[in-house]
């Protein structure tokens, strides 16, 4: 996501030094000077701009939604699209279990989809995993998963497929409103150049 | 039997020392001498309430969130959640004979649920101010008046009050069906460019709804904004919201106006606002500090029908901002 975020900021001219790209700064400086932008991990980027202290961040509809961050999120950037979905080992009963018993799920996303399956009416024990999502059915820890797939790939290496869709995502701009309102002109602005950039990229490709 | 030591308090609360009190007492007493100078009078709403005073106008919102318990006779009392729903119900009940405007100011905590990792806290100190009986833009324009004093005899100089009106947003969510209708509401609130353009798009071509959700992403701004919101009303009713910012933006001085955005894709807040909204925005904090608007059909819930508007500020925000200014 980060190198895809540069080559966006790019086209608005909001360049990086190549040497500071692969740097371990924590803070990289945008040549023109205005910016400075803020490697973080994925599922931290909402809490810096819900707080403010990021006036705006790049990251995926699927982590604004499990963070339930309080931002705007004016523009899909179209890029790192890809589908959160309910997958388990081929022949695994959906959305019941034969034996009635509750469906364990293991997923990284545990509040997206607490409320997918709420909205469902399905009883499910959720459990929270930090990676290697597709093991945990595959040794027996859950019955289903729920993780992001991208072209299916690692699913179908370990014999899973796909029980049920839960959302689509893609990288948004997401926009802390206080600094929305404070510094409209700004926001409106950059939000305007970026919408134009990703509508170019989409005409040529 | 052992008693076991209690070394922290829950979660959402929180103990205030020394500096932090000091802070929060000088806004206070800021706020209360100018208050009463402005004619505003304190009131004390009581700590707890019968529910219902908390939810039959505030919405589904904060009755989820207040903090309940079942009182001696069974009834529901809750933790106050709300100044405005406790100084309507005190309004149009025991001030209900008296005639004229009122003009009440208050400073307190509310109390409401939160989640872990919100940080909002469970108690939040608030103070603010209810101007009663008076319906036209004048009263509109008095609450702005001392909404922006406040702030600046606080010292604060870089604010922003932002000034929506629901009426102008309640005709666009009309001819969607529930579900879309939750989708809108949502892609409004967070000024989803691409799913307002989605489900305008489900609409005719020409259609003014389609137009006017469209546009809203850009509805914001400072007077000449108005003139395009007007151009996109749909209905008298957004029309009429529309007229009433302007004779707003026209009846306030110009050294008030510089404070003001129009912002006309805000559609947050609680249920019982019927006109105009607002939030304060100050330099510093990531979130709003204030919120407010006109509430004309809230006391009629309580026997006396009175229009009404108001404001309030969150104390720990604003002491917490002038904590980081040198002291004088």
């Amino acid at each position: 996501m980060w190198d895809r975020s540069l080559e966006l900021f790019g086209s608005v001219d909001i360049e990086v030094d190549p040497a500071e790209r692969g740097s371990r700064r924590l803070i990289v400086p945008s040549a023109c000077g205005r910016y400075e932008l803020l490697p973080v991990k994925s599922m931290d980027v909402p809490v810096y701009v819900e707080a403010g202290v990021a006036d705006a961040g790049i990251v995926g509809m699927d982590v604004v939604r499990e963070r339930s961050a309080d931002v705007l999120h004016p523009l899909d950037l179209g890029f790192g699209a890809c589908a959160l979905v309910v997958a388990a080992p081929a022949g695994t009963a959906y959305p019941y279990l034969p034996t009635g018993e509750t469906a364990r799920v293991a997923t990284k996303y545990v509040e997206i989809a607490r409320d997918f399956f709420a909205r469902a009416g399905v009883q499910v024990d959720l459990m929270r995993i930090s990676g290697s999502v597709e093991i945990a059915p595959l040794l027996g820890l859950s019955h289903w998963i729920v993780d992001l797939v991208e072209t299916g790939r690692t699913l179908r290496e370990n014999g899973l497929v796909v029980l049920d869709e839960v959302m689509h995502t893609s990288a948004r701009w997401i926009v802390n409103r206080a600094s929305h309102k404070l510094r409209l002109d700004e926001h409106q602005a950059l939000i305007g150049s970026l919408s134009r950039a990703v509508e170019l990229r989409e005409t040529v490709t | 039997m052992s008693i076991s030591r209690i070394s922290h308090v829950p979660p959402g609360s929180q103990d205030l020392l020394a500096d932090a009190v000091r802070r929060r007492r000088r806004i206070q007493r800021t706020w209360f001498e100018l208050a009463e100078r402005s004619g505003y009078a304190e009131v004390i709403p009581p700590t707890f309430e019968y529910e219902e005073v908390f939810t039959l106008g505030a919405g589904a919102d904060l009755s989820r969130r207040l903090l309940r318990f079942v009182d001696r006779d069974g009834r529901v009392v809750a933790l106050r959640a709300d100044f405005t729903s406790s100084i309507a119900r005190l309004a149009a009940t025991k001030l209900a004979s008296h005639t004229g405007a009122l003009r009440l100011s208050y400073a307190g905590k509310v109390y409401r649920q939160a989640a872990e990792g919100d940080h909002r806290g469970r108690e939040v100190f608030q103070l603010g101010a209810e101007l009663i009986g008076e319906a036209g833009v004048r009263g509109d324009a008095e609450i702005f008046g001392l909404l922006i004093e406040t702030l600046r005899s606080l010292g604060l100089r870089d604010f922003q009050v932002n000034v929506g009106d629901v009426r102008f947003l309640r005709p666009l969510l009309d001819p969607f069906e529930p579900a879309e209708r939750e989708r809108l509401h949502t892609a409004i609130d967070r000024k989803d460019r691409a799913l307002l353009a989605e489900l305008g798009g489900s609409l005719p071509n020409g259609n003014g709804v389609r137009a006017a959700l469209s546009g809203l992403p850009d509805l914001i701004g400072r007077g000449p904004v108005l003139e395009r919101a007007a151009g996109l009303a749909c209905g008298a009713e957004a029309a009429e919201a529309i007229s009433r910012l302007q004779a707003l933006d026209r009846a306030l001085p110009e050294d008030l106006r510089r404070h003001l955005v129009y912002d006309l894709g805000e559609i947050r807040g609680l249920d019982y606002y019927t006109g105009l909204q607002l939030e304060v925005f100050v330099a510093g904090a990531g979130r709003a500090v204030g919120f407010g608007g006109r509430y004309d059909d809230l006391l009629a819930l309580y026997g006396s029908d009175r229009p009404a508007i108001g404001f309030a500020l969150e104390l720990d925000t604003l002491a917490e901002l002038a904590g980081a200014e040198p002291v004088s």
